[in-house]
């Protein structure tokens, strides 16, 4: 009997035992009930929970479709950040390799493998340091010990510290690498080529202390040198000698030829001078065509410099092959002994340039001692420059004029203003002894501004058929604006410009050729006469009748001083006569002193001369214009 | 320890314990609230055992044997060799005062040698979970606390309580066992099968439940229950338990059973707390199954006593009212299967409750758990006479 009954029966049993029907029958019926009320609601809540889940499997499908598309959209993006990451890593031009706390490589890019020429296999992720350390052993690139070298970085890696350090290769490879180790274990380094780097910090530290053009030390690193030399001749008693070098007429080469032809003779002057030397000896270059040396001396230090400055002396005299030019070019030497001629360097060097200036001074292509007279004269020098400044504010120099004749009629065809300095102290000082300081100190210019302006003003009161004659430095002529300073001095002076010539060297022609050369032919179409003065004496006088037509040739003296004793001066002189006269250029002989020399000029053929015969320059007060005598009173224009 | 079951019927009036109950040192006794409300029965009680504690309450049905009955009242006196025994009470005035309700009753029985706590709460004005959680407080966590809450039927209108007293409303009573001697088992399970989606309890406050996923939570019970049933509220809603649980420690989970609702408010009073944020989801029962839960918190309490002891052993069945609603005449079944587990040597005798108390099967923490069977089983080791 089913339990449930049996319970019902024994409850619906009365005392007696009898079943009380009716309640056995409730019971029944309550048990029916209720299992009808357990099944439905047992299938609502079925049905309930069903809908339920199946509402939320669709949410649940939206969420996932809507998760997925979010996840495809953050793969998409992982992705394009993985490619820009990759981009980042494979285009950085240092090496870059990640290690994990077991030192295994966790990425690396391209360059890092390429640079220590590892394969992809020994540097795919998950090797070990030591195994990629081993490779570079066997590639051969440590520069020492092999077992070393992997211990070695094996310990600093482990130390867990951040590091650089430059590593040279054993190829000559200079590698420069950052270690940084990352927080949890692991480290970053970032490996770089600095050969390059390195190559360029070496070429600047040679270039802080050499020169650029030649090789040879420089102006700091001599005087370091002669420092050092210092002391050991403090220490030791070690004498030293310092040469200073100058080359003489590189300007001229560098402006005739171009800076490249002078470049390179600098080189080979450079190399001509070490080999004077010793290895010992520091040969250095100042600047320029500035060169020192610092030698070492012995016993006979003196004989020793002589010797040295004789060789250095042949070795620059020594005609110079270049590209098919030779060029011929010489140098000063100035010598100073230590300690005989200074204690110091800046004392040493001043006076070694003292020496230099007095080698160039009397005549270059020779080597001067110091002497103690040259500070003396140097002190001279530095007082004249200031006497000279101040001479033009004073207005101490005069003009003093000389004639120049015609050969025939000794009429003055123009008179020739030469400067005087009349100094208050020492008197009359010729221009052979201030023009080139003028020149040197740039006082060249406002002196021949001075010299053309007054003598315009002089020649405007003279006769009209009289020119006046102005000389021009290559200094001034390099320095002037020309036609703007000639304009502006006539305009104010009032005299015509036919009425000025201008007497210059063949210097003027030798610099920036073609620019003056058009700024001569401009004068010239101004109505100036130009003159070229010293014919003879340079090195190609005839080339320069064909760059220009000059107006008059003025020869000089020398050829006419030799006229009576020497058949080839009095040949010559009658060449460049007849070469006027073809040219239809007027030819003045220069330094006519006696009648003879005069007679011997007109049957050569010159047209003009000038010389004492004719009287000694004078001031323009002295001047006597005898046949036209009367004075052209012209007005001048302010 | 000496067990001596008995009864009381209205027919019969009291079928007299064979023993003399001089000797007896506590009587538990549970009835209908009708029955115990006059207090006649607990006089007729104290003349007979004049020297014992005397604790029971109000009851959804009491458990005798293998049988359930209603107008019954179910006893049994205990005569302990060597274990001494406290009895505390304390009024339970309001819900929010649960927990130190619990405290003073801890306070009350906390003494060296105390072994086992059991408590018999008014089923109506406490939050159970905050009175297991005072009491705890106090005793520790090594004094196991069994017991449950009083009920009422299925009318939920007001529970009594007895601590050496007439039966009243509003009032704790917590039994302590004291002692080397004394054994005290227990055993909790339910049975009942989760079923459906899992919910968030979005709003709640203590053990008042607002809702789920953001919809009123009475609206969901109302439509599981059908039309008919709903008008049952708040006694239909003990067929469809709540499991809740910490999404955090979803091992620890809790079965709450309804207490009240507010139509109004569309909200459901729980016998415990349903913390806010924490997941739940609708159980319901299949007669075997919770018969078998029963079976399993036998089990548990059996194994619980140990080793061998002296005298008698008896064991106290507190049951969820929500299991009986469910089982209806098949609630014997689940009697059949607890009785299976203890033998004819340990006899079973209990009530229906509004609310359990027990140590958790998992955690070992003692709490208020609903819809399970729970089983005290108490004995005594071999041990000297009573200091």
């Amino acid at each position: 009997m089913h339990k449930l009954l049996a319970r019902q029966l024994a409850k619906a049993a009365k005392a007696s035992g009898e079943v009380d029907l009716q309640a056995l029958l409730a019971l029944v019926a309550a048990a029916y009930e209720q299992s009808d009320a357990d099944r439905q609601r047992t299938d609502r809540s079925m049905s309930l929970m069903i809908g339920e889940l199946e509402q939320l499997n669709h949410g649940l499908d939206q969420l996932v479709r809507e998760r997925t598309a979010e996840l495809r959209e953050r793969e998409f993006e992982l992705q394009a950040q993985n490619l820009r990451f990759d981009a980042a890593l494979e285009n950085m031009p240092q090496g870059l390799c990640m290690f994990d706390r077991n030192e295994r490589l966790i990425v690396c890019n391209e360059r890092y493998g390429e640079m220590y020429g590892l394969s992809p296999v020994q540097t795919k992720p998950g090797v070990t340091l030591r195994s990629i350390l081993e490779a570079r052993v066997q590639r051969g690139y440590h520069p020492d010990e092999p077992g070393l070298y992997v211990e070695n970085i094996l310990a600093k890696v482990r130390n867990s510290q951040p590091y650089y350090t430059e590593y040279p290769m054993s190829d000559g490879r200079i590698f420069a690498i950052h270690h940084r180790p990352m927080a949890g274990g692991g480290w970053v380094a970032i490996h770089q080529n600095i050969t390059a780097q390195k190559q360029a910090e070496t070429q600047i530290a040679f270039m802080a202390r050499h020169d650029g053009l030649t090789g040879l030390t420089n102006r700091s690193v001599l005087l370091e040198k002669m420092e050092e030399a210092l002391a050991r001749l403090r220490r030791h008693g070690s004498p030293f000698t310092v040469f200073m070098l100058d080359l003489d007429l590189f300007k001229i080469v560098n402006d005739s030829l171009g800076h490249p032809v002078g470049d390179e003779l600098l080189k080979v002057v450079a190399a001509r001078l070490l080999a004077c030397t010793r290895e010992t000896d520091t040969v250095a270059r100042l600047g320029g065509d500035e060169f020192a040396i610092l030698a070492t001396a012995d016993d006979n230090q003196q004989g020793a410099a002589i010797a040295t400055a004789n060789r250095l002396l042949a070795a620059i005299s020594t005609p110079f092959d270049l590209d098919g030019n030779v060029i011929n070019v010489g140098t000063s030497i100035g010598i100073v002994l230590a300690p005989t001629h200074g204690a110091n360097v800046e004392q040493l060097i001043k006076n070694a340039d003292l020496a230099l200036y007095k080698a160039k001074a009397e005549g270059r292509d020779s080597y001067r001692f110091f002497e103690r007279s040259m500070g003396l004269e140097a002190i001279t020098r530095r007082t004249h420059q200031s006497e000279l400044r101040n001479a033009l504010t004073n207005g101490e120099f005069v003009l003093h004029y000389h004639p120049i004749v015609d050969v025939y009629t000794r009429e003055p065809a123009s008179i020739e203003a030469l400067i005087r300095w009349m100094h208050p102290q020492r008197g009359m000082i010729s221009p052979l002894e201030f023009i080139p300081l003028a020149e040197e100190t740039g006082l060249i210019n406002p002196i021949g501004e001075w010299v053309l302006r007054k003598a315009c003003a002089d020649a405007a009161e003279w006769p009209a058929n009289v020119k006046v004659s102005v000389n021009l430095s290559a200094v001034q002529f390099r320095r002037l604006c020309p036609l703007d300073n000639f304009r502006n001095v006539l305009d104010e002076t009032g005299l015509p410009a036919e009425r000025l010539e201008l007497e210059i060297t063949e210097t003027v022609l030798l610099q920036g050729n073609e620019e003056n050369v058009e700024t001569l032919h401009q004068l010239r179409a101004m109505g100036i006469s130009i003159v070229l003065d010293d014919f003879g004496t340079g090195y190609s006088s005839l080339s320069y009748l064909r760059m220009f037509p000059f107006d008059k040739i003025k020869i000089d003296r020398s050829f006419v001083h030799e006229l009576a004793k020497n058949e080839h001066s009095a040949s010559i002189v009658s060449a460049v006569a007849g070469l006027g006269r073809n040219l239809r250029i007027g030819t003045v002989a220069e330094g006519v002193e006696t009648e003879d020399q005069l007679v011997l000029v007109r049957a050569a053929g010159c047209t003009h001369a000038q010389g004492y015969l004719f009287g000694k320059p004078c001031p323009v007060a002295e001047l006597n214009f005898r046949r036209l005598g009367q004075r052209k009173q012209k007005s001048k224009v302010a | 320890m000496r067990v001596t079951q008995f009864s009381w019927s209205e027919n019969a009036g009291w079928a007299a314990p064979s023993s003399n109950g001089t000797d007896s040192d506590l009587v538990f006794f549970f009835g209908n609230r009708q029955v115990l409300a006059c207090g006649a029965r607990y006089h007729e009680l104290r003349a007979k055992f004049p020297h014992a504690h005397i604790v029971g309450c109000s009851t959804g049905g009491q458990i005798r044997n293998d049988d359930v009955t209603d107008d019954e009242i179910a006893a049994v006196a205990l005569n302990f060799d060597a274990t001494t025994l406290r009895v505390a009470c304390e009024p339970a005035s309001a819900a929010d005062r649960s927990r130190a309700c619990g405290e003073a009753i801890g306070r009350a029985l906390a003494a060296p040698g105390l072994a086992g706590v059991f408590v018999l709460s008014d089923g109506l004005n406490v939050n159970g979970s905050e009175l297991v959680a005072g009491i705890a407080s106090v005793t520790g966590e090594n004094v196991s606390i069994t017991g449950g809450l009083a009920g009422d039927g299925a009318d939920f209108h007001e529970t009594l309580v007895s601590a050496n007293c007439v039966p009243r409303k509003h009032l704790v009573a917590g039994v302590g066992f004291y002692g080397p001697a004394i054994r005290i088992g227990h055993g909790s399970a339910g049975g009942w099968d989760e079923f459906g989606p899992r919910r968030c309890i979005t709003k709640s406050r203590g053990n008042v439940l607002f809702e789920f996923d953001g919809e009123p939570a009475l609206d969901l019970y109302e439509r599981y229950l059908g039309e008919d049933e709903a008008k049952g509220l708040p006694g239909s809603g003990l067929l469809f338990p709540l499991r809740i649980f910490d999404p955090e420690r979803p091992q620890h989970d809790i079965v709450r059973t309804i207490l009240a609702v507010d139509r109004e408010a569309r909200s459901m009073t729980f016998a415990g707390d349903v913390p806010q944020d924490w997941t739940a989801q609708l159980m319901r029962g299949h007669f075997d199954r919770l018969a078998a839960g029963a079976a399993q918190a036998a089990r548990q309490a059996v194994d619980g006593l140990g080793e061998a002891h002296s005298g008698d052993s008896v064991a106290i069945l507190v049951s969820c009212i929500g299991r009986r609603l469910l089982m209806g005449q098949h609630t014997a079944d689940e009697l059949e299967a607890t009785s299976a587990e203890f033998g004819p040597r340990i006899p079973q005798l209990g009530f229906y409750s509004y609310g359990e108390i027990s140590p958790h099967r998992v955690s070992g923490v003692c709490e208020l758990h609903n819809q399970t069977m729970t089983v005290t089983t108490i004995a005594e080791s071999a041990g000297g006479p009573r200091a």
